[in-house]
């Protein structure tokens, strides 16, 4: 059986309102009348509300100042094209897991479900995949299917499902013209023709059709009936991860600033998912709404992996001591990630493997103290004991040779005592060590006593000056 | 019948299980970590380290023998193949005597920031992954309240706890299930117990001493 084409429509109703919504936290704005407006030749124009402004009277294509007369409490936003074509990237990276052939095309998300049906058994349950996979996405998306991508966005904005051709001609034929998303210009001229609805535009002969309505108008409709093929730019997701993001309401909160980190992370982590990679590191900067200087966040992992909820609290825990003085206008989010990711194996038998908690722990503390006040001190192959230590990374300090006793504790630097107060135990031990590196020494170490009773570890220094020193205690 | 006496099987197994009731002088069985030294397993009350438990040394003067005191216990948690965490020790643990004493290194995490210790610990207390843990806290950090947190902190898992108090610090009044002063030379006295066995004290000085006089027979050797 010759496999049959078939593409899955996602457009986004209200995208104006749902790309600026989706990045601020909670319920804003749900129950307070909001407009977005943009600027068009000159004149300011609403051009999406929700709900609550609707009920006061505001309407799209009103003039801004209209309605803000008819509602005075009305906020307002601007429309951020670029967080539209986020959004619309968002919904394209999640569609695709399900096919190869995505396109971002006009203000929807088209994917190739038919060569995908087959790994999913049915159709039905390949559709239901993705829509749960849009569930998650926490927007309000409709979906529909049309047997060509060019009738797909228009299937999506019907929420119809369409798998044939003569099923959709015929379901084309009945609709008014002005459903089929035509360009406003193309559409007024075939108002004042008189033609209403497809199947009178079909009626025509095609050379007329052609001679007074143009070439563009009858590839148009030849596209949305399957006659002719619709050329499209597959979308990929990026080599690198790197977003940023306009806040539609700048601030200095960090809950706020959170909620919106979280929905790029959400998105991190379908990207790292889809390009087989494991994340290492995170930067994101912050930079303020008035121009000035921004701060910047690292967070670093000591294990490649992701888990959201641990990657979002190591990001509230440095994002707090910050004290943000400006609002923040735009954060920008980039990944460190490795080039490839196996992920861990579940055992087959008994229990699955709970690995990395520990590597976890060690994060949220690293990302508390600083990379360099979490540490495991590790011996160094030197006689001279001020340089027979270093502090080194966790888990790897590596042990080669038996060690002469040592006292427990040792002092950052030897101090200089009296050593009249001590009593001398045992000793000496002769260290002379050092002529090639420019800190030669020459000591003899013993043990003594203090008058407290306490076990020091002192020498007598022979080489630069003569002098005693309390070097460790044992203790 | 035998309701009644099943009854009062399970009631006598709760008292048993329940390490956190006190019942006068008696010792429940709480599960202990041993100290790795057979006199001290005998003098503490719980017969070794309390799992899961504050327990508080107070050295008289800085290094007087708190690291060689829990040294062994130390090392068999990390032989165990569990972390054990340094947090804000006052001067440098010297390798080489940790390494010699059995304790392996690549299972040391030391928190060399004094400012955090207490969040440091109450962190890897919860996460439960921690074989035992010693924290050198700031004496003005140290209050019931945050005390009390720890203690709380420490029952999600089974780690040996312990907090160093500067010498010189009052401690405050605290749910610590044992209290244990040092004394230059290797005397431990137990100050407080649940058990209330406080009062007793053990010399340790004989064991804790390592002599180069020692070093110099085993190399020759």
């Amino acid at each position: 059986m010759a496999r049959t084409a078939l593409w899955a429509g996602i457009v986004c109703p209200q995208q104006p309102l749902q790309a600026l919504l989706r990045l601020l936290p909670g319920a804003s704005f749900e129950a307070e009348p909001l407009a977005i407006y943009e600027l068009q030749r000159g004149r300011r124009l609403v051009v999406e509300t929700n709900r609550a402004a609707r009920m006061l009277g505001v309407r799209i294509g009103q003039r801004l100042a209209d309605a803000l007369a008819v509602a005075p409490a009305l906020h307002t936003l601007t429309r951020d094209h670029a967080a539209e074509r986020q959004l619309l990237e968002e919904i394209a990276l999640s569609a695709y897991r399900y096919s190869h052939q995505v396109a971002i095309s006009g203000n929807g998300v088209v994917l190739e479900v038919g060569g995908s049906c087959r790994l999913h058994g049915r159709l039905e349950t390949l559709l239901e995949a993705l829509d749960a996979e849009l569930n998650s996405l926490g927007l309000k998306l409709w979906r529909g299917t049309a047997p060509v991508a060019a009738a797909a966005s228009l299937m999506a904005r019907a929420q119809l499902q369409v798998l044939t051709l003569t099923e959709l001609e015929a379901c084309l034929r009945n609709w008014p013209l002005k459903r089929l998303m035509l360009p406003t210009d193309e559409y007024s001229r075939l108002e004042r023709l008189g033609l209403k609805r497809l199947s009178e535009l079909l009626a025509l002969p095609r050379f007329e059709f052609e001679r007074r309505l143009g070439r563009g108008l009858l590839l148009h409709i030849d596209r949305l009936l399957g006659r002719a093929p619709t050329p499209l730019k597959y979308w990929q997701p990026p080599e690198i991860f790197r977003q940023k993001i306009e806040l539609p309401v700048p601030t200095h909160r960090s809950d706020a600033l959170l909620f919106a980190l979280n929905r790029v992370l959400m998105q991190l982590q379908r990207w790292l998912q889809l390009r087989d990679r494991a994340l290492t590191g995170l930067k994101v900067e912050l930079h303020p709404e008035d121009p000035g200087r921004g701060s910047e966040l690292h967070a670093g992992l000591s294990q490649p992996g992701f888990q959201r909820d641990k990657l979002l609290e190591i990001l509230r825990l440095k994002l707090e001591p910050l004290k943000l003085d400006a609002n923040i206008g735009s954060l920008v989010v980039q990944a460190d990630s490795t080039n490839s990711f196996r992920p861990p194996q579940a055992e087959l038998w008994g229990e699955s493997p709970t690995g990395d908690s520990w590597e976890a722990l060690l994060d949220r503390l690293q990302a508390r103290v600083g990379t360099e006040n979490l540490c495991s001190i590790a011996p160094c192959p030197d006689h001279r004991p001020e340089r027979s230590w270093r502090w080194s990374e966790p888990g790897t300090s590596t042990v080669s040779a038996a060690f002469p006793e040592r006292p427990g504790w040792l002092l950052p630097k030897p101090r200089p005592c009296k050593i009249n107060e001590l009593r001398l135990i045992d000793g000496p031990e002769r260290i002379e060590s050092g002529w090639w590196d420019g800190h030669d020494c020459r000591r003899d170490y013993w043990i003594a006593h203090d008058r407290h009773g306490n076990r020091l570890w002192i020498f007598r220094e022979y080489k630069p000056r003569t002098g005693w020193f309390v070097h460790g205690l044992f203790g | 019948m035998p309701a009644s006496i099943s009854s009062s099987d399970s009631l006598q197994q709760l008292l048993t299980e329940r390490t956190d009731l006190w019942r006068g002088r008696q010792r429940c069985a709480a599960a202990a970590i041993p100290t790795g030294r057979a006199a001290l397993d005998a003098c503490l009350p719980d017969g070794g380290w309390p799992r899961g438990r504050l327990v508080e040394l107070l050295p008289e003067r800085p290094g007087s023998g708190e690291l060689e005191l829990l040294l062994p216990m130390l090392a068999e948690q990390t032989r165990q193949g569990r972390p054990v965490l340094f947090i804000a020790p006052p001067l440098v643990p010297c390798p080489q005597r940790l390494s010699n004493a059995g304790l392996d290194l690549t299972r040391l995490v030391v928190v060399r920031e004094r400012k955090h210790a207490l969040w440091c610990a109450e962190q890897a207390l919860k996460s439960g992954l921690c074989g035992a843990l010693v924290a050198w806290p700031e004496g003005r950090a140290l209050n019931e309240r945050a005390l009390r947190r720890l203690q709380l902190s420490g029952e999600h898992g089974s780690a040996a706890l312990f907090v160093c108090y500067p010498p010189g610090c009052a401690p405050p009044p605290s749910l610590a299930s044992l209290r244990l002063g040092i004394l230059p030379g290797g005397e431990i006295r137990v100050l407080r117990s649940r058990q209330g066995a406080a009062g007793s004290a053990i010399r340790l000085g004989a064991s804790n001493v390592v002599t180069l006089e020692a070093y110099r027979r085993t190399t020759t050797v």
